[in-house]
């Protein structure tokens, strides 16, 4: 399969089940809301070594959040429930708590876990709760005023580690290409793309010849290495860029992988980007199967 | 189907207890099985005081109703119950859910100890509105309250939780010794409001004239949950629509302070 001169590879990509919760952050404006955010879905770009990933979903205006006030939706995945609880817990305490003006509350339903149900003990006997339309919030006193946040969260099975590459004639050209892709993506809800700017340049294959790693770089997409390995990479493509994303179902990981493809292409060959293809396992190791040509189909 | 409908067919000479008149409980019975339900201690009947006409026994209807008519709702748990006139002592004791509506005045103790549904009294309300029955250590523990009218003395006395809204005024003593929760007055409040209040927020439209002098003066505050309890009245504004708009700036009197200091009297401003 060809799209305005890019190769779509006959191969998938391979997801597994995680646990999200959407949470939503307001602030005084929409900068302050970001400074939070940004604080929160920091050091969360795999789940291998930062105990979640995390993104900004998309920007609230102030008529689509609790308490009248402008601010951002944020998505956390983890591989587990409890693992995800850590990490809510920890990043709304250390990040959200602390940026000024900010109130943080639950933005999806599921399985309860606490937001500020441990947080509110930093009122230290002081803090005060209100039930309001059956949802439970906590007023903390901090010295701008009072940190309001909603007592739990909601916890739903999501997907996690869907993916594409982009081969391109060289780093500028995929740069591009991403760069394009990652600006259609972040329009469809409900998907976030973890790692920085949403582009992971470091794909990496399972396992490793030093014993204590269990995952290590892709040397069959590392240009530098075509020659001394079984490449993937014919000898035009001179990089490879991977969009990782985690969605709160298959449908928004689909699409929001034809979004990036279809952005992609649209740069096509006469901008450097020559295939499209996928991360995989050999579909033993992921629940969820994303095959490309069914996604641009 | 039209409402399960009981009138009154004459001014009782003593007060009856209603609470076996229950949506819960009526639900699915016949007519005279209705009528032969027991009232009080004193042998009466339904029919002794009611004439019944069959209907949905989840949407009641009790006309000509008058203050000697007590405990109305208590305990239930669903359906819906208008009193057409004014009712006794114990409106909606204990509910568990479902919705009151009293078009006239209710008698004392309107939504102790309920827990959850709501309570709407477009008349006034008498002394102990949501407040813990002698002996109880909880009052309201959930729901809603309405009062168009005015309320009486001790409003939310000892109340746990749940949301009252008076648009008149209340009485003396208006939250005292409240547990928790939020009660909101349009009117004045009478003398020693928030009296050993614990916990909870009573918010005020109109700045008490005195104020116990166990409370202290915090200040000026713009408090961002006011402005989700304003969103929520917003959701029923016909019901709510007198009490808003609602605005988020308030004074704000933290105490009482011979009993712990966490509860709050609220002046808008």
């Amino acid at each position: 399969m060809i799209i305005n001169g890019v190769a779509i590879d006959d191969t998938f990509a391979e997801a597994f089940g995680m646990r999200a919760t959407r949470i939503l952050i307001t602030a005084f404006d929409l900068k302050w809301a970001y400074h939070a955010a940004r604080a929160a879905t920091g050091f969360a770009t795999s789940v291998i070594g930062c105990g979640c990933e995390a993104g900004i979903e998309h920007e609230l205006s102030a008529d689509e959040t609790p308490d009248g006030r402008p601010g951002v939706s944020v998505l956390l995945f983890a591989v587990s429930g409890k693992e995800l609880a850590r990490q809510v817990e920890r990043r709304v305490g250390q990040c959200v708590l602390t940026a000024p003006t900010s109130a943080v509350f639950s933005g999806i339903e599921g399985e309860p876990i606490s937001l500020g149900k441990n947080l509110r003990f930093f009122g230290d006997g002081y803090q005060n709760s209100k039930v309001i339309g059956g949802r439970r919030y906590w007023r903390i006193p901090v010295m701008d005023g009072e940190f309001l946040c909603e007592e739990t969260t909601g916890m739903v099975r999501a997907v996690g580690g869907g993916n594409f590459l982009v081969l391109a004639r060289g780093p500028a050209e995929a740069l591009a290409a991403c760069e394009a892709a990652i600006a259609a993506m972040s329009k469809v809800p409900g998907a976030i793309m973890p790692f920085p700017g949403g582009v992971v340049r470091s794909g990496s294959k399972v396992g490793s010849k030093y014993k204590t790693l269990t995952a290590s770089t892709n040397d069959a997409f590392c240009p530098t290495l075509r020659g001394a390995v079984k490449s993937e990479l014919s000898p035009d493509v001179g990089a490879v860029l991977e969009i990782v994303i985690d969605g709160l179902t298959e449908t928004e990981v689909r699409h929001a992988m034809r979004a990036g493809i279809d952005a992609a292409c649209k740069v096509g060959s006469a901008g450097g980007v020559l295939r499209i293809s996928a991360g995989n396992y050999g579909g033993k190791l992921g629940q969820f199967h994303f095959r490309l040509h069914d996604i641009v189909k | 189907m039209s409402a399960l409908t009981l009138t009154l067919r004459a001014l009782p000479p003593h007060s009856v207890d209603l609470s076996p008149l229950i949506p819960d409980r009526l639900a699915g019975l016949s007519k005279a099985a209705i009528e032969t339900i027991a009232l009080g201690s004193r042998g009466l009947q339904v029919a002794d005081l009611f004439a019944v006409s069959r209907g949905d026994a989840l949407q009641m209807i009790i006309r000509n109703s008058s203050d000697r008519l007590t405990g109305i709702g208590s305990g239930m748990k669903q359906g819906a119950i208008t009193v057409e006139g004014d009712c006794g002592a114990y409106l909606g004791l204990g509910m568990r859910g479902g919705q009151i509506a009293v078009t006239g005045n209710a008698g004392p103790f309107a939504g102790s100890g309920m827990t959850s549904g709501g309570l709407e009294i477009r008349g006034n309300a008498g002394d102990f509105l949501g407040a813990a029955l002698p002996g109880d250590k909880q009052g309201m523990r959930g729901g809603i309250i309405i009062v168009h009218g005015n309320a009486g003395d001790r409003a939310a006395d000892r109340m746990r939780r749940g949301l009252i809204l008076i648009a008149g005024d209340a009485g003396a003593y208006c939250g005292s010794r409240m547990l928790a929760g939020t009660i909101l007055v349009s009117g004045h409040v009478g003398t020693m409001p928030g009296f050993a209040l614990k916990r909870g927020t009573l918010l005020l439209f109109r700045h008490p004239q005195e104020l116990p002098a166990t409370f202290q003066d915090s200040g000026k505050h713009a408090l961002l949950f006011l402005a989700l309890l304003e969103r929520e009245l917003r959701r029923e504004s016909e019901r709510f629509g007198r009490f808003l708009p609602l605005g988020n700036r308030v004074r704000r009197y933290c105490g009482d302070l011979a009993n712990g200091g966490i509860g709050e009297i609220l002046v808008l401003v």
